[in-house]
């Protein structure tokens, strides 16, 4: 310890803040040796750089009126608190060792991504990059025919209702992807997707950055009164978990959510009827042993699903047909949600809507079981 | 505006050598509408002198708040700032517990008696917690649910109740929470800095929740904002846009280490038991699920809105400009 009663550290001319304490003469080790430094008051990838930062940071550090031992303690704990942080000038974070791998790793890393999501986190160039996937799904795999296209609105909140079927939500893809293309406004829409297949590894935050949102009437809310198209499919897991006995029997409407939604909102409902989904993937039988312990609610079994492997989750190549019915509009407004008879009965009256337009394209159909898959 | 008009306020501010407090201490410092600013907190802030006053004080006393009243009788406080929260997990839960439970205890004893006309708090979003139910923007009416076994994220939930209890009980008291979005910059240090700054960061595989930071620039201004305005209430304090994990961990140059959730858990157990790392197991979470907030109430109430993207924000943090950033127009032109 030297005799001087100053405790100032550091008048902005030496480097205080190298290895050694100023105030301790240490001439084993120059302060500002060139090289990698390896003491402790260095952030090891910065370099020197760091010494002349701490300038910056905090050019003089007086602690007034305490001891000598304190001013060391205080200053011990200071460093450490420098060490922690990642406090360093800008321009100074640009001579980072291995600057050129380091934005070759970030370029790359960033590919299939764009830097910029909308709320609710879909990611236009990850979108455009599955595109092609959807396109040929659209066309050639499910040839799908689209009708009714006009009765969506070109612009303005609107709340799509469509049935569900299937082991895997391909038909809101198909619904989302027919709108995007047919339609003259290239509208995109918004799918609720249940919780389930939401928090499914990979799956969910695919779906999430292609535009899904998680089914919650907060979400939903706010994208209505964001003008956007919403769609909602009612029958949730118990419609993709119809067996092939029940195929195009709609299920109960959930507790009626979306109605309420689009009272809430007042959003028109647009009626949608999709054909051919059951058929993409009959679902022969259902295993519910060990399919909790792996986070889903049943184990699908179908022609092909766990015989053939992952490749099982393919869809069979059906003819789809799915139908856009022209708005209801519901008549009542926020206040009636609360309504709880209502809510019921538009909630059914709506579900037979749907079941009609599904009887009407089944219907269609030359024979039940040829067509769906010749067309 | 009824508060700029009142001269000389005096402002006692606890956790004064935090980020958040020390620019409060620095603005404060420099505006006229201020007489007096009280510092307190166990070690002197780099900002004192002018009218700034250190005080030491250390909330974990079991007696402060007597103590506390009286500097805030004799003081004539106007607005009380508590700030006195960790930016980092520790492994002290004990005293962690003592400074955020039990002080803010101590704050809340020292106000109810002499009722200063404004106390603001300093809170996080963390205290929503991430869970697989939350929607994708939280309101400040959403339930506090913290986190099942993070007692870092569970003590500032308890201060919290304590302080919305509080306001129950003193409505002469303009009572303000701000909470802030996870806090990123160049100069501030807490929990998210320290794993970002990190070259490695674990995926939990096949999850990528979307992230929200607000820049300590805007954190800071909010602040100010919180204490020069009338307003009360809780308010989430957010920056603009939203971005997945995985895109931050890019933007960042940071290598993903994808792992299965138990391993994941297992392996920041030991590291975090043995010191390794600055984020507990319970942390994991927050890479698994939704914890975003919406900051429209700020935005209309408060008069906050933040100017910098997420995606500035994170630049800034890193400490590359824009132009470096590899922006989308620059790739889309290689």
């Amino acid at each position: 310890m030297t005799d001087d009663d100053d405790p100032v550290v550091g008048d902005g001319e030496e480097d205080w803040f190298g290895d050694a304490d100023p105030r301790v003469p240490s001439p084993t080790r120059a302060p500002d040796a060139s090289g990698w430094p390896d003491g402790e008051g260095s952030l090891g990838f910065l370099g020197n750089d760091y010494e002349q930062v701490a300038d910056q940071i905090a050019p003089n550090y007086v602690p007034n009126e305490i001891g000598e031992s304190e001013a060391e303690l205080a200053e011990l704990g200071r460093r450490l608190e420098q060490q922690r942080s990642p406090a360093f000038p800008i321009d100074l974070r640009k001579k980072l060792p291995l600057e050129a791998v380091w934005r070759r790793w970030r370029s790359l890393a960033m590919w299939g991504r764009s830097d910029v999501v909308d709320d609710f986190g879909r990611d236009p160039r990850a979108t455009a990059r599955w595109e092609w996937l959807f396109e040929f799904l659209y066309t050639r795999w499910f040839r799908v025919h689209a009708t009714g296209l006009e009765n969506i609105p070109a612009r303005g909140r609107a709340l799509l209702v469509a049935n569900h079927a299937g082991t895997l939500p391909y038909d809101s893809a198909m619904v989302m992807h027919a709108v995007r293309r047919d339609h003259p406004a290239r509208r995109d829409v918004r799918p609720l997707v249940e919780d389930t297949v939401f928090h499914l590894p990979w799956l969910g935050p695919i779906m999430n950055r292609i535009g899904g949102v998680r089914a919650d009437p907060a979400n939903a809310e706010r994208l209505l009164e964001k003008d956007e198209l919403v769609a909602v499919f009612p029958e949730g897991e118990k419609g993709m978990g119809k067996l092939w006995k029940d195929r195009y029997r709609l299920q109960r409407f959930g507790r009626g959510g979306f109605v309420k939604l689009a009272l809430r909102t007042r959003s028109p409902i647009i009626p949608v009827a999709v054909v051919g989904a059951e058929e993409a993937a009959p679902m022969l039988g259902k295993v519910t042993w060990f399919a909790k312990n792996i986070g889903i609610p049943w184990i699908p079994v179908t022609p092909t699903f766990p015989w053939l492997g992952p490749a099982g989750l393919l869809p069979l190549p059906s003819k789809w047909f799915v139908q856009f019915g022209a708005p209801i509009e519901l008549g009542a407004g926020p206040e009636s949600a609360d309504d709880r008879l209502l809510v019921n009965r538009l909630a059914d009256q709506i579900r037979t809507r749907i079941q009609e337009m599904i009887d009407g394209l089944l219907g269609q159909r030359r024979s039940p079981v040829l067509s769906a898959f010749l067309g | 505006m009824p508060s700029t008009s009142t001269p000389g306020r005096v402002v006692a501010v606890t956790g004064a050598c935090t980020y958040l407090g020390g620019e409060l201490l620095r603005r404060l410092e420099e505006d006229p509408r201020y007489s007096r600013v009280l510092a307190l907190d166990v070690r002197a802030p780099a900002q004192t002198g002018g009218k700034v006053e250190f005080i030491k004080l250390d909330l974990t006393q079991p007696t402060i708040d007597g103590e506390l009243a009286t500097l805030l009788q004799q003081a004539k406080v106007d607005t009380f700032v508590h700030g006195a929260f960790l930016a980092h997990p520790t492994h002290a839960a004990e005293w962690a517990h003592e400074l955020e439970d039990v002080g803010t205890m101590h704050v809340l004893n020292a106000c109810a008696g002499i009722e200063p006309r404004r106390l603001v708090m300093v809170s996080t979003t963390l205290v929503y917690g991430a869970h697989p139910k939350n929607p994708n923007f939280l309101t400040e009416d959403a339930e506090l649910r913290g986190h099942r076994d993070s007692r870092f994220v569970n003590d500032k939930v308890r201060a919290e109740r304590q302080v919305q209890r509080f306001a129950k009980e003193h409505p002469n008291v303009g009572v303000c929470v701000l909470r802030f979005a996870p806090i990123l910059g160049p100069t501030i240090s807490n929990m998210y800095t320290r794993f970002f700054s990190r070259p490695v960061a674990p995926v939990m595989m096949g999850h990528d929740p979307l992230m929200q930071f607000v820049h300590e620039q805007d954190a800071a201004y909010a602040l100010v904002k919180a204490v020069e305005s009338n307003a009360t209430g809780p308010f989430n304090i957010v920056g603009k846009g939203v971005l997945p994990y995985t895109t931050v961990l890019a933007l960042l140059g940071r290598v993903p280490v994808p792992m299965p959730q138990i391993v994941a858990r297992q392996l920041t157990k030991v590291l975090w038991a043995t010191q390794l790392v600055g984020s507990p197991p319970s942390f994991l979470d927050f890479l698994l699920y939704l914890c975003v907030a919406d900051g429209s109430r700020a935005r209309s109430v408060l008069g906050f809105s933040a100017r910098l993207s997420i995606k500035r924000t994170i630049l800034d943090f890193l400490g590359v400009a824009p132009e470096d950033g590899a922006t989308d127009i620059a790739r889309a032109s290689v």
